[in-house]
């Protein structure tokens, strides 16, 4: 504020007069600004003296700070109370709220950070202690909790910080320039913790039994909590690491069942405080979480810091994004900080999963996806110096490949470590970073089929599928095959993702259905194209007698491709049954468009698009192309119907095969249980979709293809209320039969 | 319902007014009050000012004609978006409400409509804003109109609740122009 006469180098002027003389000139509500006003400067803007804008304004006979006495005595079950509530301020920040308005409304935290402790001793909300006086084991107990929450929350946030989230959307880090013990060693603050847990127990017969074990449990908690955080650098064996993370779970049961014996001290927690802050802010109200919510997220909390750990048992690159994937679509999302970990994990000092380079995990992923056991990715080549000789050129290429790729291919772990809005988003840039490294990715292919002097091949063989037929023989491509099929997974994950935020409004349902649907297939071409490539060449290596390595190779490739396209077909049976199922619906008056005045059909196919317009391979289908197909208007109602009916059909038949696949086979080690949950969903998902086909069938059979709407067919029909059990990317709609009377 | 049928007693017909300058002292306060009841933090008298005073004419007034109470307003921006290539005009609807005595009978609707007929008369492009995805009467509104949730924003709002961006778009994308059109300010600076 301006209030610096002072300073070192500052002269200060009285401007007043001068101001008011020009404030005079203008009109009220004149507004002189310069081109750099923008909107955000002038929301940052306060009025003085409005309560709920100026942090100093006070309400008559308001004092402007809190009045609690953090010397008085406090009895167990208040500091019980103390705590528990602290549990819940926590929680809060955690979800993302800021420290003013949960932690640091704590008078105890307040006085033990301001002014700033330069010694542990003076770490306390007692400054000054008289040393010939026994300090209250009470008061003890609460500052080593209070030490080893802030120490907690000063990890936490320097992890979170690390990683790569959304500030104010996904967590606050703003400390308001209160320091967090920053300095303090962690083991000064373990052995206050271990003092006063000792303490703790020396007293029990004087504060019962119950007390002390209660207070014992907190502690305990803190500890662990320490531990959990100082254990996760490491990145080493999952077990170990998961050992304060199930201590933490099994004593948050006890903390919880003793939460009774606490009484609640609300006094000492007060908004007054934030006014103290390094903050233009005025008091914003505690967020108060409820014991039970409080309880819940805890919980969930600990069970994720233990699933988390599973991600370094490195399997295959597919189980890792498998791993992230279901691990991150679990609802409720992991908190930000667990999220942190798992980056964290991933990415640290670009050694992934604290074990493997960067090379590794994406050399594998090409193995599996299209190089098995390919001369490209053999390592002797690296160790060829001659730089005429066709290996080294093979080494050469493959690694301008892997800097051009690296990126982009961790990118989307990344990103599947954002929150699920920020997912979509971050996905809708990714897919034109993709369309580049494909063509980047083709050019290298070029130049290597070139130098391992490919044969090319007739492809498709029968020459009657659409595409190349008549082309003449073509190369296989690898490497913009791998680019080319990650975009398509990326652009069907922005769609799916479209349904699960609830984006779309009910009668764009079918048209995104069947886009999904188009995407799924380009897929399925795609890796009937590269299965074809492979093949040929494991024939070709099977005269000169490979190794068994080679042979694994060609059988974990074969098994992932098979898995994708049987995923793919699943996808788009869905999607063409609900397709088909929507635009069913829409016929008969049971999804109604709203007018739109200000709107066409083509424009909002414009809007709704967007992410894909700029993408080459697959073209966007045109308005008029997208209209006939989720129209279908030459198809009878009845035929959209059965047309659906035998979609669901098809994909049941390929979810009852996904469904048996094991860990392995599935791509799925490490999560194999959130990903069966996932084939399960969608298991549920077809079942209620037959179900509302067989009903509109029965109806219109009843009641005649003039009938239209929800009274004349005698039907209540809800879209995109979520449905327990089934699955976040299948928005099926509930359709119930009414009696009308 | 409870509210329509009182409404339906009312016979007056509301008078819908663009704002001006000279209607400040007479206005403000009450669009201010009117504004603030829907929200947890209020916006400093710079905000309104930054908007009514720049785009006055993009901002509607609803008002009863028999004593000139303010009942609905709806406060909007019109600028070059310089995100896209080339860069798109585009309103934007910053605030809008309805006294609840009101609500149920079109009053808004028939502000954002002014806003947009405003907009377009003078070539704006598409027209954006963003609604709280509890605001489910918002979204209806907005969408009957022909507006798209395009995305949605995670943790938008101070009380943490997400909000949906809602795009109507005014005139057909220019082909051209697509290759940045995934990218906007929402992605920028936040």
């Amino acid at each position: 504020m301006g209030g610096s006469g002072g300073g070192e180098g500052i002269v200060a002027f009285d401007v007043t007069g001068k101001f008011r003389a020009a404030a005079g000139a203008l009109e009220l509500g004149e507004l002189v600004k310069d081109g750099y006003f923008s909107l955000f400067e002038s929301v940052g803007a306060l009025e003085i003296m409005d309560p709920k804008m100026d942090s100093g304004c006070l309400a008559p006979g308001e004092s402007l700070d809190e009045d609690y006495n953090v010397t008085r005595v406090l009895s167990p079950e208040e500091v019980i109370g103390i705590i528990d509530q602290l549990f819940c301020l926590e929680m809060a920040w955690y979800q993302g709220y800021p420290l003013s308005q949960t932690l640091l409304t704590n008078v105890y935290i307040d006085r033990m950070l301001e002014p700033e402790p330069m010694t542990l001793q003076d770490a306390d909300f007692i400054r000054e202690r008289d040393p010939k006086k026994q300090t209250d084991p009470m008061h003890v107990v609460l500052r080593a909790y209070c030490l080893g929450l802030v120490k907690c929350c000063w990890y936490i946030n320097d992890r979170i910080k690390f990683e790569h989230y959304y500030e104010e959307e996904d967590f606050v880090t703003n400390t308001y320039h209160r320091s967090l013990l920053d300095s303090f060693d962690l083991d000064e603050i373990n052995d206050e913790l271990m003092a006063a847990r000792r303490l703790v127990h020396s007293i029990r017969h004087r504060i019962s039994d119950e007390l002390a074990q209660a207070l014992g449990f907190r502690l305990e908690l803190r500890t662990a909590f320490l531990r959990a955080i100082e254990l996760s650098v490491l990145r080493s064996n999952p077990e170990s690491l998961s050992l304060p993370w199930t201590q933490m779970k099994a004593v948050w049961e006890s903390i919880y069942q003793s939460r009774v014996l606490g009484q609640a001290v609300p006094e000492a927690f007060s908004t007054k405080i934030q006014r103290r802050l390094a903050s233009t802010m005025p008091p914003r109200p505690i967020v108060k979480l409820s014991t039970e919510e409080t309880y819940k997220h805890f919980k969930k909390l600990f069970v994720d810091g233990i699933n988390v750990l599973n991600v370094l048992n490195y399997h295959d690159s597919q189980s890792l994004l498998n791993f992230v994937m279901t691990f991150q679509s679990q609802k409720p999302q992991p908190l930000v900080y667990i999220r942190t970990l798992l980056q964290s994990f991933l990415f640290k000092d670009m050694i992934i999963l604290g074990k493997l380079s960067i090379r590794h995990v994406l050399d594998d992923d090409l193995s599996l996806v299209v190089l098995p056991a390919s001369k490209l990715l053999d390592p002797a080549n690296d160790l060829v110096e001659a730089p005429h000789h066709w290996r080294y050129a093979l080494a050469h290429q493959m690694e301008l490949f892997r800097q051009r790729a690296a990126q982009s291919y961790l990118d989307i772990f990344r990103a599947f470590c954002q929150n699920r809005c920020r997912i979509r988003r971050t996905l809708c840039h990714s897919i034109q970073d993709w369309e580049t490294v494909q063509m980047d990715a083709e050019q290298i292919d070029q130049l290597l089929q070139h130098q391992i002097e490919e044969q090319p091949l007739v492809y498709p063989p029968t020459g009657d599928a659409e595409g190349s037929g008549g082309i003449g023989p073509t190369y296989s491509l690898p490497l913009s095959s791998w680019a080319y099929l990650y975009k398509l997974r990326l652009m069907e994950w922005i769609v799916q993702l479209g349904f699960e935020l609830e984006i779309y409004a009910p009668d764009e349902l079918g048209g995104m259905y069947w886009y999904l649907s188009e995407l799924a297939r380009s897929r399925a071409r795609l890796v009937d194209r590269i299965s074809f490539f492979i093949k040929h060449r494991a024939a070709v290596q099977q005269e000169t007698s490979p190794s068994s390595a080679q042979e694994v190779a060609f059988a974990k490739s074969k098994q992932y491709l098979y898995q994708t396209s049987l995923d793919a077909a699943i996808t788009w049976e869905m999607a063409d049954a609900l397709s088909n199922l929507y635009a069913a619906m829409g016929r008969l008056g049971l999804v109604v468009p709203p007018p739109r005045p200000y709107s066409t059909d083509e424009m909002r196919y414009d809007v709704r698009m967007k992410p894909f317009a700029a993408i080459g391979m697959p073209e966007l289908p045109s308005w008029e192309v997208y209209r006939a197909a989720t129209d279908r208007r030459q198809v009878e109602t009845g035929r959209l119907l059965e047309d659906a009916r035998l979609s669901l059909e098809q994909a049941s038949r390929g979810l009852e095969v996904m469904e048996r696949l094991s860990e392995k086979d599935s791509f799925s080690v490490g999560c194999f249980e959130r990903w069966v949950g996932g084939v399960k969903g969608q298991i549920v998902a077809v079942d209620r979709a037959v179900g509302v086909v067989e009903v509109l069938k029965r109806r219109l059979r009843e009641r005649g293809e003039g009938k239209k709407g929800g009274k004349e067919l005698g039907l209540k029909v809800e879209i995109g209320k979520a449905v327990e059990g089934g699955h976040e990317w299948w928005v099926v709609p509930t359709v119930e039969e009414v009696d009308e009377s | 319902m409870e509210q329509s049928s009182r409404m339906e007693q009312l016979p007056r017909e509301l008078k819908y007014i663009q704002y001006e300058h000279r209607l400040e002292t007479q206005y403000l306060p009450a669009i201010r009050a009117l504004i603030s009841k829907d929200l947890s933090e209020p916006y400093s008298i710079y905000v309104y000012r930054y908007f009514l005073y720049q785009w006055g004419h993009l901002c509607y007034l609803a008002v009863d004609p028999e004593d000139s109470s303010l009942v609905g307003v709806i406060i909007c921006k019109l600028e070059a978006h310089a995100s896209h290539s080339p860069p798109t005009l585009r309103g934007y609807i910053a605030m809008l409400a309805v006294s609840s005595a009101y609500r149920g009978h079109g009053v808004a609707t028939t502000l954002v409509k002014m806003a947009i007929d405003s907009m377009k008369s003078r070539n704006a492009d598409e027209v954006v804003l963003e609604t709280e995805e509890t605001n489910v009467p918002a979204m209806r509104l907005y969408e009957r109109l022909g507006f798209l949730r395009s995305k949605k924003l995670h943790r938008y709002y101070l009380n943490g609740n997400s909000a949906y961006r809602l795009v109507l778009l005014l005139r057909p994308v220019d082909p051209d122009s697509a290759a940045d059109l995934a990218l906007d300010d929402a992605d920028i600076y936040r």
